[in-house]
């Protein structure tokens, strides 16, 4: 049976798989801005960005990385409820901000801030309305 | 930006709808397999196989696929801070499709969560 405990062995993976979902972002930004300048408008500019993307050894280090994440959720998913563990997955929507900021110096305005802060509080009101089924 | 601000959106969107659909075979998958899920990793492992088997599952496969090629070419062109936040927009399709095709009751607790996402989303675009 699923529990709602959470316990400390299952918080570690939740924030491990929350560190390896950013990993992975991280990644494939990495691997996409090897083909930053060249642009999609035909069936050849499309085979030459996929080209050069693929070549990018980040993209298959984040695909390596979103099987293993599959594999975790699938583990962590068998021990708890999706709504005890979004809300805590979530965090990476601050994280990945985060990682922008600081490795790929990218800008983040006050007002961005905000807009992330309303997505984390509306993943999680989400997440845990799937008890609302039971009490109605 | 090369790229109007509506087009990358649309292709975020795109990505969104894509691995909902996905979600929803991969669903379809398992729920067909009707297993118990035990903590064991080798156990785990197996049934991952086991899902991988079903043709279903490949169809989810492709539309994965096809959604990473839209989002590396998405990440080309926009900052990551706001591809990622931005793509929180499947939790909105997930509530009209879970309305719409699987006929589930969404509550009030989930339309205010989507309405903050929307919020959020707005506000991150327009920064």
């Amino acid at each position: 049976m699923l529990k709602n405990k959470l316990t400390v062995k299952i918080l570690v993976f939740l924030v491990f798989s929350d560190i390896l979902e950013t990993f992975t972002q991280f990644c494939f930004k990495k691997g996409a801005l090897n083909a930053a300048s060249l642009d999609v408008n035909n069936l050849a500019g499309l085979s030459l960005f996929l080209k050069a993307v693929f070549s990018s050894g980040f993209i298959w280090i984040g695909i390596f990385s979103v099987i293993f994440t599959f594999i975790i959720w699938s583990t962590i998913l068998s021990k708890i409820e999706l709504s005890v563990a979004v809300p805590i997955a979530s965090f990476s929507y601050i994280l990945v901000p985060l990682v922008s900021v600081v490795f790929l110096h990218e800008k983040i305005s006050l007002l961005r801030w905000a807009g992330i802060i309303f997505i984390l509080a509306g993943v999680i009101v989400v997440s845990k309305s799937s008890h609302e089924k039971e009490g109605a | 930006m090369k790229f109007g601000l509506l087009f990358i959106l649309s292709l975020i969107g795109l990505t969104s709808l894509l691995d909902t659909i996905n979600q929803l075979f991969l669903k379809s998958a398992i729920n067909s397999l009707q297993v118990n899920l035990s903590a064991n990793v080798f156990k785990i492992l197996k049934f991952v196989w086991q899902v991988i088997l079903i043709p279903k599952v490949w169809l989810g496969g492709l539309c994965a696929l096809v959604s990473l090629c839209i989002w590396l070419f998405v990440l080309s062109k926009s900052d990551l801070n706001f591809a990622f936040s931005a793509d929180s927009m499947h939790y909105i399709f997930i509530a009209f499709a879970s309305r719409i095709f699987l006929k589930e009751k969404v509550g009030f607790r989930r339309w205010l969560g989507t309405i903050f996402i929307v919020l959020g989303i707005v506000l991150i675009s327009i920064s």
